[in-house]
């Protein structure tokens, strides 16, 4: 499963640079969040804020200090994300639940908020929520 | 683009592997297939209004699938995009010189701001063909073809009645249209825009002296193809041409997309006030 789970992630990630066109003419990624300030993100989800034209999830994240931040995540619009099958309903069945994100800081310095690519639920299906830039 | 090239090779090994061991629900690869989501064919001749005129109704995604793309695995990359660059490029517009350094001016954050995917402004006429990810329905009748937007639910009824331009033209996001057929391609011709709208999301503004004409065709049942030509002589040394853009036949739902809740100008106004800041201070 671990094998599969890695290969199958890395896979995933191939086919973002493979198959996605690097820039976006609808929004420039870059203007907003920092591709070099990517990281992986695991919690709690606690919330979902789901209102056009994006998704807005949170998630309690431990710090290196051992305190819990509780974390807020842009997504795609949600017309992207219904039709790639990430549907509100996942959020809700996951409330509460462990999740893991890969996402990107904002440029503009606000804390504790990022853009959202990679997102994890419990059933361990590897989603893309956002753009990914690396 | 470097990124593109770097990890194109190892990752057609990685992709092999690992295809179909954890990706979502529905997007499993079969053995038999290396993408699960390729173009649309043809899919015979178009379907007729009573006039004899090609009906172009239907529910049409932004590229070659007929469905989604974005935040899937396995799309063939053939079937991303309105149209390929290589086989059928489009010349970028001409600016004139006060206009080119006007555009040249804009800051990214600044160019970002002007984008209605930012600030929820109606993308408009010819924006709303050029630089749209979200799907479009079109219902035709002899004498009428309404565009239903998905982006921000917006909408426009074209007459197909023989209806002159108005003289006197108010400023419309989707400007006033005239509609003519040419053989079987539909050619409509629109004057008085709103000037806070922009032509593609890199700065091209317009002046009132915008016209836009759009040219519908529906060569085959699964494929729209909309060519734009903008002529603008207070913005432009020529008028611009658009590569065909191909639109193609998908089904279900035109959803629900009012733009109010979009942080995105919030976030971007405070960076845009730090870059200002960091400017004085320089």
């Amino acid at each position: 499963m671990k094998t599969s789970m890695i290969l199958g992630t890395a896979a995933v990630i191939c086919a973002l640079f493979v198959s996605v066109p690097p820039a976006s003419a609808h929004h420039a990624f870059a203007a907003e969040f920092d591709s070099e300030s990517c990281r992986d993100f695991n919690g709690k989800l606690t919330r979902i804020d789901w209102q056009s034209p994006h998704a807005f999830f949170y998630m309690d994240v431990e710090n290196e200090d051992g305190e819990v931040e509780n974390w807020s995540f842009q997504t795609y619009a949600l017309i992207t994300l219904r039709r790639n099958g990430t549907g509100r309903h996942l959020f809700v069945q996951n409330m509460g639940e462990d999740i893991w994100v890969r996402g990107c800081l904002a440029k503009n310095g606000r804390e504790l908020y990022a853009a959202a690519g990679l997102l994890r639920f419990e059933d361990d299906v590897l989603r893309q929520v956002g753009q990914i830039q690396n | 683009m470097k990124s593109y090239l770097r990890y194109s090779i190892p990752c057609l090994a990685v992709a092999i592997l690992g295809f179909g061991l954890s990706l979502p629900a529905g997007a499993q690869a079969t053995d038999e297939t290396e993408y699960i989501v390729r173009p649309l064919p043809p899919g015979g001749p178009p379907p007729l209004l009573a006039n004899g005129r090609p009906d172009l109704t239907g529910h049409w995604f932004p590229n070659g699938a007929g469905q989604g793309v974005s935040g899937r695995f396995g799309v063939d990359p053939a079937a991303l995009g309105t149209f390929d660059r290589e086989a059928t490029p489009e010349s970028p517009p001409v600016f004139q010189e006060w206009a080119r350094a006007r555009i040249d001016a804009m800051t990214p954050t600044e160019l970002e701001l002007s984008k209605s995917s930012v600030n929820c402004m109606p993308r408009g006429v010819p924006a709303i063909w050029l630089q749209n990810p979200y799907t479009t329905m079109l219902i035709h009748k002899p004498g009428l073809l309404a565009q239903l937007y998905e982006v921000l639910n917006n909408w426009r009824v074209i007459h197909l009645d023989g209806r002159p331009l108005p003289e006197y033209p108010e400023p419309l996001f989707h400007g006033n249209s005239a509609a003519r057929w040419e053989g079987d391609t539909l050619v409509v011709e629109s004057t008085g825009f709103d000037d806070r709208t922009y032509i593609l999301p890199n700065g091209w503004f317009h002046s009132d002296q915008l016209t836009v004409t759009e040219r519908y065709a529906r060569p085959s049942m699964n494929y729209l193809i909309v060519e734009i030509t903008v002529d603008d002589p207070e913005v432009l040394e020529e008028p611009w041409h658009s590569a065909p853009r191909r639109w193609t036949l998908g089904d279900g739902e035109v959803y629900e997309f009012y733009c109010t809740n979009n942080r995105e100008l919030e976030e971007l106004q405070l960076l845009r006030e730090l870059e200002l800041a960091q400017e004085e201070e320089q």
